[in-house]
């Protein structure tokens, strides 16, 4: 009966952790900062941070890439190559998307796979 | 990424539900007292989790239940997806079950609690598409252990 109830237990755990994560992905934040050395769009620029290992980065570069026009600019960049945006924006999840403004002044961030909607509301936004 | 490596992502979802199943019957077997049958699972699908991080998670076993009986039934999945995460995660995996298994034969309890956290890291993968993979490729890259080329 114990092991039942460890075992039921356990399962709701893994249950309310996967709801709470899942609820925090493609959620939109104010940030702040300004990028040296990626090539800007127009009127604003998504800065994708990936890694090599990182099953969402594809379906987000998916969706940034579609959103991309001849004024908004997508740039994908490895972490390992710019550990300094890592340590500067204290990257905790791959991906994580930066919105940057005509200036390359950061406004706006989303931890985790994005949604079409929300990047779309954020460029109205800022840009 | 090439595309002739490329795996439909259902693939490892289905594989990590089944560890998840597998890895519970561990944890139900130690909390019952039955420690060796739990061992012996435990290091079974430890040879699994060895077979996903060194063949690649092409080669998984659980992988062939997904492709012979699943996916035939399946619609083409929207997009392929790139083996290496999945097949790092194969790896971390592997390390969790060697570590819980030699710990196991100092304190008991590292059995059921190793397993513990290898069910709910493929729980999370299976059924919310949490990529844990990622997470600790991520963590390493930060602490400088990985350098990619």
């Amino acid at each position: 009966m114990q092991v039942v109830a460890a075992l039921v237990g356990l399962v709701a755990f893994a249950t309310v952790l996967g709801m709470l994560w899942r609820a925090s992905q493609g959620r939109a934040r104010i940030a702040s900062g300004r990028i040296e050395g990626v090539a800007l769009g127009n009127r604003a620029t998504l800065l994708q941070l990936s890694t090599e290992v990182c099953a969402p980065c594809r379906a987000t570069a998916r969706v940034l890439h579609d959103v991309a026009d001849a004024e908004v600019s997508h740039v994908e960049v490895d972490i390992a190559d710019r550990p300094d945006l890592v340590s500067r924006f204290n990257v905790l999840q791959t991906p994580t998307t930066l919105i940057l403004d005509r200036d390359g002044v950061v406004r706006s961030r989303i931890g985790g796979a994005v949604r079409r909607e929300i990047v779309l509301r954020e460029l109205e936004r800022v840009a | 990424m090439t595309d002739t490596q490329s795996i439909d992502p259902r693939g490892p979802r289905v594989s990590a539900g089944i560890t998840a199943v597998v890895v519970l019957v561990v944890i139900a077997l130690a909390l019952a007292g039955l420690f060796w049958p739990a061992v012996i699972l435990f290091a079974l699908q430890g040879v699994v989790f060895a077979v996903g991080a060194f063949a690649g998670v092409q080669r998984h076993p659980y992988g062939l239940v997904f492709r012979k009986l699943i996916r035939p039934r399946l619609k083409p999945p929207l997009e392929l997806e790139d083996p290496k995460p999945p097949t790092f995660a194969q790896g971390v995996g592997l390390f969790v079950t060697v570590v819980g298994l030699g710990l196991s034969l100092i304190v008991p309890l590292a059995l059921p609690i190793a397993a513990a956290a290898a069910f709910v890291a493929a729980f999370l993968n299976s059924v919310f598409d949490y990529c844990l993979g990622c997470q600790i490729y991520l963590l390493l890259v930060r602490i400088k252990a990985i350098r990619p080329a």
